[in-house]
């Protein structure tokens, strides 16, 4: 019915977990680094982007996360949960340590982290964010902006306080109620 | 849980998101070591915010910053240890207990060990000859130091040959890497472009023609699109009259340019609901369309169109 269309009959390759690509770089092994970019930099990027609104600038902090990762695969092991959920929260805090200009701070990165989705698969981390965003929408205003302001602005609940005239406990209220939502949203 | 007033896990979430002052983050990070409990909250909070964050836009990054990348992971290179014997230095200080380069230190020790300083002995070794005294200096005739100078040169050579050899394997090494990733890259595009023409194809997808409602059987129609610059064409038909035995239909691409003979682009048979398509047919690339056309030929195909035209459409 139809003529040659040219296209190769292949089976994409198996991939790697995200533990034995680590433990490859743990090795030198620029290959699985290369591996562990493709698969992590599109939400690295995004994060960083998000908060500097500077591709430039996301671009550095794209580097230096995953610079991190090359020079210390260690930095990030299995029981802190989802590495790409570990990479975003880092993305996320190195851009506001830029948007700062203050030096990184290891104490907070260093912390685990639980989160039981498989980001590695492209399939479920999407549909994690649309999940993730419907739930967003769906928060009241107020709860939404402040939580917006407070993880992708940076601002502290002090900050925001000031800003928007709410007591400062309505804000950490707010901030957390949000982030309970979120919660419940994937528990359910 | 007393603290607990003090530390709240709204605190946490601060805490998480970077937002306390130093003092009330030592404090945080304090009562962190000491609850387990409040580090299983932490780490579900840091769970939260790491599904938050997926809330931004995602977009890809610039091709150039994996390639910049790369460039910086190859610069620097992790150094692989390689397992090597260890000589306890205290063996090799204990008189009569070492041979080579021991029984060196032995005798020098019983020589007068204050004699030489720590830098002196520190470069005695095999081959230097300081150990000896100038009585034991070995005579050389000209042709033996020619030959020590060769086994020196040997030496340089083969250390210039490797290096060249470590840096040409890397150089390999990084080349592999890149291709590597990009069949990834290809493996990953060239499945998705299955997928749609899998579905464009498959012949038993539900295929609809929608048309205003209440209006009358539909009539048969194709629907080209045409790349012009690239040759390539995708083409499919709806409602399609079956045809008789050893009949086909023939897809034409009528070029813009004056006297240009019509170009044969395929030939089809519709399926039992008059469905059919032509999907990335051999054409020449670079040949502007005025129009494309469908004619019924004989089994086979032909080199020219034979009237009348089925299907038209510019």
């Amino acid at each position: 019915m139809y003529r040659e269309t040219g296209l190769v009959n292949s089976t994409p390759p198996s991939a790697q977990d995200d533990a034995a690509l680590l433990a490859l770089v743990q090795r030198g092994d620029e290959y699985a680094m290369a591996s562990l970019f493709d698969r992590y930099s599109k939400v690295v990027y995004s994060v960083a982007l998000r908060v500097l609104r500077d591709p430039s600038s996301a671009e550095d902090v794209l580097q230096e996360v995953f610079m991190q990762i090359w020079r210390n695969p260690d930095g990030f092991v299995a029981t802190r949960g989802s590495l790409g959920g570990w990479l975003a929260v880092v993305a996320r805090n190195r851009s506001i340590d830029a948007l700062r200009r203050k030096r990184p701070t290891e104490q907070v990165d260093d912390m685990a982290l639980a989160s039981n989705y498989n980001l590695a698969d492209e399939a479920e981390r999407n549909s994690l964010m649309e999940k993730a965003r419907g739930v967003i929408h769906l928060l009241p205003f107020e709860q939404r902006k402040t939580l917006e302001m407070a993880f992708f602005d940076g601002l502290t609940h002090s900050e925001i306080a000031e800003m928007t005239g709410d007591p400062l406990g309505t804000v950490k209220t707010r901030i957390r109620s949000a982030l309970s939502s979120l919660r419940k949203a994937f528990t359910v | 849980m007393s603290e607990e007033r003090r530390i709240t896990s709204e605190d946490l979430a601060l805490f998480a998101m970077q937002l306390l002052s130093e003092k009330e983050t030592a404090e945080v990070a304090a009562y962190l070591r000491e609850s387990a409990e409040a580090r299983k909250e932490l780490a579900e909070i840091q769970g939260d915010l790491a599904t938050y964050a997926l809330t931004a836009d995602m977009q890809a990054p610039p091709p150039q910053t994996r390639d910049r990348l790369m460039r910086q992971v190859a610069r620097e290179k992790k150094a692989i240890p390689i397992d090597r014997p260890v000589v306890p230095e205290a063996r090799a200080a204990e008189p009569g207990a070492a041979v080579g380069t021991g029984s060196m230190v032995a005798d020098t020790t019983a020589r007068g060990d204050e004699a030489l300083n720590e830098g002196q002995r520190s470069v005695l070794g095999l081959g230097s000859g300081d150990y000896l005294s100038e009585n034991d200096q070995p005579k050389r005739g000209v042709a033996g130091r020619v030959l020590s100078w060769v086994g020196w040169a040997v030496a340089a050579g083969l250390a210039v040959a490797t290096g060249d050899l470590y840096h040409v394997r890397e150089t390999l090494r990084g080349t592999l890497a890149a291709q590597a990733s990009q069949i990834d890259h290809l493996t990953a595009d060239e499945a998705a472009a299955r997928q749609v023409l899998d579905t464009m194809t498959d012949t038993s997808a539900m295929r609809v023609t929608l048309t205003t409602k209440g209006q009358t059987a539909p009539l048969p129609t194709g629907r080209a699109t045409y790349v012009a610059s690239k040759g390539t064409l995708i083409f499919l038909a709806s409602n399609l009259a079956p045809l008789q035995p050893a009949k086909t239909y023939e897809l034409w691409l009528i070029p813009a340019g004056e006297g240009q003979n019509p170009i044969p682009a395929g030939t089809f048979r519709p399926d039992q609901h008059g469905n059919a398509s032509v999907i990335m047919p051999p054409l020449p690339k670079g040949i502007e369309a005025k129009a494309f056309g469908v004619t019924v030929e004989d089994e086979g195909g032909s080199l020219t169109p034979t009237q009348p035209i089925i299907l038209a459409g510019e």
